[in-house]
């Protein structure tokens, strides 16, 4: 269970609904959830219950139809675009189940890449990328392009990307769900590692059972409402 | 915009399908390239005909042309030359005496043509436009041996030399040393009032005028200014001044000063200036018109190019779609994105813009560089590189490595340069059959460089707005919707 207390991220009644015409698909219902500094949370359920959506509208890249996500009490969704891009690249960092590596550019600048949109210092910012992607164990893999690595590497530089801006939190979709089992108990040591030295707050949607008894605390969505 | 750059150069060089530079973008620059050349060359011979056609004309004819309105003669046009000649531009004036005859050979009893007699100073005149240039024989109107000869043999009196247009020459069917009759002047008979009694003057033919403009080759003919003013009676006056400019284009200017510059006396009709465009109307006219029509074909012509772009573009950002839903989470706004494909449209633009540059200016160089070239089947060195290329694509014997992509590269451009210079050479008109029609051996080059920069500016402007549209669709993509794109 979490040891801290601090409330890092407050989702409040939180209604998204899509909509095909004329008829209406609701998909979250009313959830209200509390994120706290430093903990890894799990979000699990059946799958199309709209774990992702949830994950998608913490990491502001969707919009909710109705309630707020607040980060320390700061209503995300009433940023302007451009401010909204510049909190998701500062305090939000992403790991998906497919990578989502640049294909065009290296392992070292897919990691550098997030840095590089706010800022101009590359020495710094590369030399960083790499410490991260040594921390992952890719120092060898630098200058490789993600189709040259394995399906574990590409997810390992996916991680290292994630933290590249030392965000409040990693929003991780399904991370080990597109690997085998020893790239994936692989990823999850990083996790478990990073959490437990740097207190890095974790959100990982998951159905893997396993997964989701490793960590701080999980939470059941069913019909569209925190169970 | 660093980011920017960064992100779409990556994009621009696709390394992702192992070329040197994507094979689309190679593409849409070419497309750029080639309608930026074919504007620049079309528009270099449009202009170099247009100032040959002037050259011609303007090498005998004087820039402004000042008369009376009604066509009087000036009072005292010694002084109206000085002023005249106190304007800075004003480089030559020539007084003359123009006029209408008809003429008639001393054999023969009717009269055989109505022609235009120009009574000039042949220093002068020669100063204003070139006279002499274009005299085949004497231009002695006084003292040539045909008057010599012909004052010899006849107990007339001769005036003095006439300069015949060659083609007018040839219609009367005179040669030099024949007499001319001119009727100056019909006095009434004093006895039956209604008859007329030409009044007759006798030239010796000296010379052919041959310009090879018909309108003076076909209708002028030259005597001396003072037989001239002999003939009319009006001694030391004239009724034209033709004047020369330090360039042809001030004469629209210069002709308004003189108007103003020139004090007329009020016994006097009203100065008349008219410069060579004036009095050439038509034919400036029709190329203009010529000129405008080219100028928005070519236009099209860059803009279909930028279509290329536009296409280009929208296939991008259809491939990265994924990518742009990526660089979205990583934090960038729509203006990144939408910067990023501006970017990549507009280096495309600008590399294609700058390719065809110099393409249209090595071709108008090439085709107004007159040298002894090698053969045209020359041009097969392009085999080359074609070979070489296939082999990289090929993957054999050559490696992928950037060092021999860019020996290739090189040898792509050394092997176009020889080609051209091979095949591109001056176009003769006179193997055409055109010499006659246009009056010039060769397809005539001009390059304007202030329209070589107004195309560069246009082309990259066009290019740059073909970019907005996919720009704008990759940059309102919803992330979520793009991260789950296949």
């Amino acid at each position: 269970m979490a040891n801290s207390v601090e409330t890092l991220i407050r989702v409040v009644d939180l209604h998204k609904s899509y909509y095909d015409g004329e008829s209406e698909l609701p998909v979250l219902q009313g959830v209200n959830l509390e994120i706290y500094l430093s903990e890894l949370l799990a979000i699990v359920g059946a799958s199309g219950v709209g774990k992702s959506t949830l994950l998608h509208i913490i990491g502001t890249l969707d919009r909710p139809t109705t309630g707020n996500v607040l980060y320390d009490e700061q209503d995300v969704f009433a940023l302007s675009d451009t401010e909204l891009a510049r909190f998701r690249n500062k305090e939000i960092g992403f790991v998906f189940q497919f990578h989502h590596l640049l294909p065009e550019f290296t392992a070292l600048e897919n990691v550098a890449m997030g840095a590089l949109i706010s800022s101009s210092n590359n020495k710094t910012i590369y030399k960083e990328a790499e410490a991260l992607l040594d921390y992952v164990g890719l120092s060898e893999r630098l200058s490789h392009y993600p189709s040259q690595l394995s399906g574990g590497e590409r997810q390992r530089v996916a991680i290292a990307r994630s933290l590249i801006n030392q965000p409040k939190v990693v929003l991780a979709d399904e991370p080990t769900g597109n690997l085998d089992r020893r790239s994936s108990e692989a990823v999850l040591e990083l996790l478990w590692d990073l959490n437990a030295k740097s207190g890095q707050t974790f959100v990982i949607v998951t159905h893997n059972q396993e997964l989701a008894q490793q960590v701080d605390r999980v939470i059941q969505l069913v019909d569209g409402k925190v169970f | 915009m660093r980011f920017e750059w960064f992100v779409a150069s990556r994009y621009l060089r696709s390394r992702r399908k192992q070329s040197f530079i994507s094979i689309i973008s190679i593409i849409s620059i070419g497309g750029v390239a080639l309608g930026v050349a074919t504007v620049i060359l079309v528009s270099a011979v449009l202009d170099g005909v247009e100032q040959g056609l002037k050259e011609r004309f303007l090498a005998n004819e004087a820039h402004v042309v000042l008369r009376l309105h009604d066509s009087s003669f000036f009072r005292n046009y010694q002084e109206r030359i000085l002023q005249i000649e106190t304007i800075d531009e004003v480089t030559a004036t020539s007084p003359v005496v123009w006029a209408q005859s008809a003429v008639f050979q001393e054999r023969s009893d009717t009269i055989q043509d109505v022609i235009y007699i120009k009574g000039i100073d042949p220093v002068l005149e020669d100063k204003v436009t070139g006279f002499s240039k274009f005299v085949d024989g004497s231009t002695d109107f006084q003292n040539s041996e045909f008057i010599e000869t012909a004052r010899l043999i006849r107990d007339e009196t001769i005036t003095g030399g006439i300069v015949l247009g060659g083609r007018l020459a040839a219609r009367l069917g005179v040669i030099k040393g024949d007499v001319l009759r001119l009727i100056v002047n019909l006095a009434k008979h004093p006895v039956n009032e209604s008859m007329l009694i030409p009044d007759l003057a006798n030239f010796v033919v000296i010379g052919f005028y041959e310009s090879e403009l018909a309108v003076y080759d076909n209708n002028f003919g030259f005597i001396h200014l003072e037989a001239a003013q002999k003939m009319y009676n009006k001694p030391n006056q004239v009724n034209t001044i033709f004047v020369r400019l330090t360039d042809a284009e001030f004469a629209p200017r210069i002709a308004r000063r003189i108007e103003d510059k020139v004090q007329f006396s009020v016994l006097e009709g009203m100065p008349d200036a008219r410069t060579w465009m004036e009095l050439q109307a038509p034919l400036f006219s029709a190329l203009r018109l010529e000129k405008i029509a080219t100028v928005i074909i070519e236009a099209l012509i860059i803009l279909v190019a930028s279509f290329n772009i536009a296409s280009t573009l929208i296939m991008t950002v259809m491939e990265k779609t994924k990518d742009v839903g990526t660089l979205r989470t990583l934090g960038t706004s729509r203006g990144n994105v939408m910067r990023i494909f501006v970017i990549q449209g507009s280096v495309i633009g600008m590399l294609g813009t700058l390719l065809g540059t110099v393409l249209g200016l090595v071709l108008c160089w090439l085709l107004s560089y007159n040298s002894a070239r090698p053969s045209y089947w020359y041009a097969i060195v392009l085999i080359v590189p074609i070979f070489l290329q296939v082999l990289i694509a090929l993957r054999r014997i050559i490696p992928r490595s950037r060092g021999w992509m860019l020996a290739v590269s090189m040898l792509w451009l050394i092997a176009i340069g020889f080609a051209l210079y091979c095949a591109v050479t001056p176009i003769s008109l006179a193997d055409l059959g055109l010499s006659q029609v246009y009056q010039m051996n060769q397809l005539p080059i001009q390059v304007n460089w202030f329209f070589v920069v107004f195309i560069n500016i246009l082309s990259f402007l066009i290019c740059w707005l073909a970019t907005l549209y996919p720009a704008w669709q990759a940059a309102n993509l919803k992330p979520v919707e793009a991260l789950q794109h296949e």
